[in-house]
């Protein structure tokens, strides 16, 4: 027998955890929909039920709801998903399961940072498709807009995800869920109680320290000097350079963030 | 069952199986509970019963047919007799001689007692 | 079955709960494990499971180390703690979710066990009582045919009935190939399921000896007077009830509460008997 990874063992507890852990996600995901509808109710209703003119204004609540619940979503899943572990009783219904400790893992891994970040983005855009049909069905809305070449009008009525389409940075938006996931998932093994907030304070102070040392290392190393420009980098090129650095450090944060989560969870005890 | 203090449990359970026997609820030749079955029933552990029937064995009073079970064999009842007969003589006599000794009971008393209780308990 | 070598185990550095225990056990036998409030029972109990992690020593179970946590050998322990968790669902929902993971499940063997407990199988967990679930989690657990059965304290919270239902249940299950533990304070709920008893004080093993032996080697009787054959006594109605070394051979009944006041009272003349 295999002893460290088995597909049967897997889905089985994919289905397991699914009973136990799909009740709070699925709550969580309602009340997640049910604010997004609200925010597009409120803000679409005088257009669509009173007949108000559009305005492209009405539209601009999009992108910080999508960051806001979106990363609110994500984290508030990914940091119940092991809290039951801090209690006794629970923890050993679960460390007794016969399935390997990578399986357990995994199995979070793919609650936490797969489906959740999957099924946001997918009521967001049913949402986001449903209110925008309807006022793309009643309004006809273009604005100019000034390109390098010439001015033309753009739809001004566009569904969220054509408009905010991650064209540059891709590989760093895919990353984003995954590292921010980790870091909630090895709080909720981390602590007993209090997971998400003491999660959330012990980031920022993490986050603190670390600014506080590369404001003061920049100061120390470049305090007194003038930055000369080349003026041959080629824009592009550097981009490129910065995408890369930006995804493999994210990556290899989430690895470790991972690693660590997975020896906690390895050496659980009760 | 409920199981008395002052003797081990394994002897009680011979008493119960010689008991059965005797009272012929369990007839020679007839198979008796397998150990399991008995261990159930009296809620002991199942080595209990075995000891139980490892000395019942001894005293040929159950036999073991391999892969069958365990049997009452054919001189049971003579030999549960003796059995229990040791066993009153060496345990539950002295008790009885004690008493009839300090209460200063007489012979004659005893064997009209005797008489009557075996009348009214045997042959109604 | 179970090997324990030189296991060194404390939840804090420097306060070991057991120093340097060895003990090995077997198939086939039914043990209790007993000892004193913080004596470290379920400990043992979960180092066995592999719940707990050791400082030092080595441990075999079934020649896996529990502490690794393979599944191969969870499929063969059946952990009953003494508090436990059931989530809130029918009791078929739960057998689905969970019982997949034991190749040997028994589904019928479970079924029969819930009616032997008049546990209606339609219920859902979350409206029973702590008996209640407890009879779901044992027979869920037994259920799974595994071949080491621990269980913390099992007849808490049963009540009358269901506690003569247990000790059949318990009767019926301990085959050849299976070993199981059980730690209690009520002793007279199992001592006569018990065939083997282990008591833990003062961060080790103050006696493992079987029934048979123990009853070899000490006499549990009734004493109108107290002289020097005996090991340890408590009054009682008509004189002493007393643990007495078996010079005569006589067959007596262990009183497991006698001996275990025995064990924690007269350590060191109780040591040599049996050793």
């Amino acid at each position: 027998m295999n002893n460290t990874f088995s597909i049967h063992r897997f889905s089985l507890l994919l289905k397991r955890q699914w009973l136990e852990f799909g009740k709070i996600y699925l709550i969580t995901l309602a009340v997640v929909l049910g604010v997004i509808i609200t925010f597009y109710g409120f803000a679409t209703w005088s257009t669509i039920a009173e007949n108000y003119p559009f305005s492209e204004r009405l539209l601009h609540f999009r992108e910080p709801l999508f960051l806001i619940f979106g990363f609110l979503f994500i984290t508030v899943i990914a940091s119940s998903y092991f809290a039951h572990l801090g209690q006794k009783p629970k923890a050993i219904i679960d460390l007794m399961i016969p399935a390997s400790t990578f399986e357990k893992f995994l199995t979070g891994i793919l609650f936490t940072a797969v489906l959740s970040t999957i099924s946001f983005l997918v009521i967001f855009y049913l949402t986001d498709l449903a209110f925008v049909s309807k006022l793309r069905s009643m309004y006809h809305s273009t604005s100019p807009v000034s390109a390098e070449e010439s001015t033309h009008a753009v739809d001004s009525i566009r569904y969220f995800f054509s408009k905010n389409n991650p064209g540059e940075f891709k590989s760093i938006f895919v990353l984003t869920p995954f590292f921010v996931t980790s870091l909630f998932l090895l709080g909720s093994i981390y602590f007993n109680r209090f997971h998400y907030i003491k999660t959330a304070i012990s980031l920022m102070i993490f986050s603190g320290i670390w600014t506080f040392i590369i404001v003061k290392a920049g100061q120390a190393l470049f305090e007194g000097r003038i930055s000369v420009n080349h003026g041959n980098g080629n824009m592009d090129d550097r981009k490129f350079w910065v995408e890369l650095a930006v995804f493999s450090l994210m990556l290899l944060l989430t690895a470790i963030v991972w690693s660590i989560t997975y020896v906690r969870l390895k050496e659980k005890e009760v | 069952m409920e199981f008395r203090d002052n003797k081990a449990i394994y002897l009680q359970i011979a008493e119960y199986v010689c008991e059965h026997i005797l009272l012929e609820k369990w007839k020679v030749d007839e198979k008796v509970p397998s150990v399991r079955e008995l261990a159930v029933e009296l809620e002991v552990n199942p080595n209990t019963v075995m000891r139980t029937y490892d000395l019942l064995q001894n005293r040929n009073i159950i036999n073991n047919k391999r892969g069958v079970g365990f049997f009452v064999s054919d001189e049971a009842l003579a030999n549960v007799k003796s059995y229990r007969k040791t066993q009153f003589m060496d345990e539950e006599l002295p008790v009885v001689f004690r008493n009839v000794y300090l209460l200063n009971i007489g012979f004659d008393e005893l064997e009209t007692r005797y008489n009557s209780f075996v009348k009214e308990t045997f042959n109604p | 079955m179970i090997k324990i070598n030189n296991l060194n185990f404390g939840y804090s550095k420097g306060k070991l709960l057991f120093k340097n225990m060895s003990m090995q056990l077997s198939a086939g036998h039914i043990y209790g494990l007993l000892g004193k409030n913080g004596a470290g029972k379920s400990s043992l109990l979960k180092n066995l499971a592999g719940l707990v992690y050791a400082q030092s020593g080595t441990m075999d179970v079934m020649g896996y180390d529990p502490a690794k946590r393979q599944p191969a050998l969870l499929q063969q322990i059946c952990f009953i703690p003494e508090e436990f968790y059931l989530p809130s669902v029918k009791i078929d929902a739960f057998v689905k979710a969970n019982a997949a993971f034991y190749p040997d499940f028994d589904h019928a063997y479970f079924t029969a066990l819930l009616a032997e407990f008049d546990i209606p199988v339609t219920q859902k967990l979350i409206n029973m009582s702590y008996g209640q679930k407890k009879k779901v989690i044992i027979a869920f657990g037994l259920a799974t045919q595994a071949k080491l059965v621990i269980m913390d304290e099992p007849t808490n919270g049963l009540d009358i009935p269901s506690k003569a239902q247990f000790r059949k249940i318990m009767a019926s299950v301990l085959t050849e190939d299976r070993c199981i533990i059980i730690s209690t304070h009520q002793v007279r709920d199992l001592d006569n399921l018990i065939d083997t008893v282990i008591m833990l004080d003062e961060s080790s093993i103050a006696l493992k000896a079987s029934v048979e032996e123990i009853t070899n080697k000490l006499c549990f009787k009734r004493v109108k007077e107290l002289d020097e054959t005996v090991i340890y006594s408590e009054p009682s109605l008509a004189g002493f009830n007393a643990v007495l070394q078996n010079y005569h051979q006589e067959d007596s009944k262990l009183d497991i509460e006698l001996l275990f006041n025995a064990v924690l009272a007269e350590k060191n003349k109780l040591k040599p008997i049996f050793n």
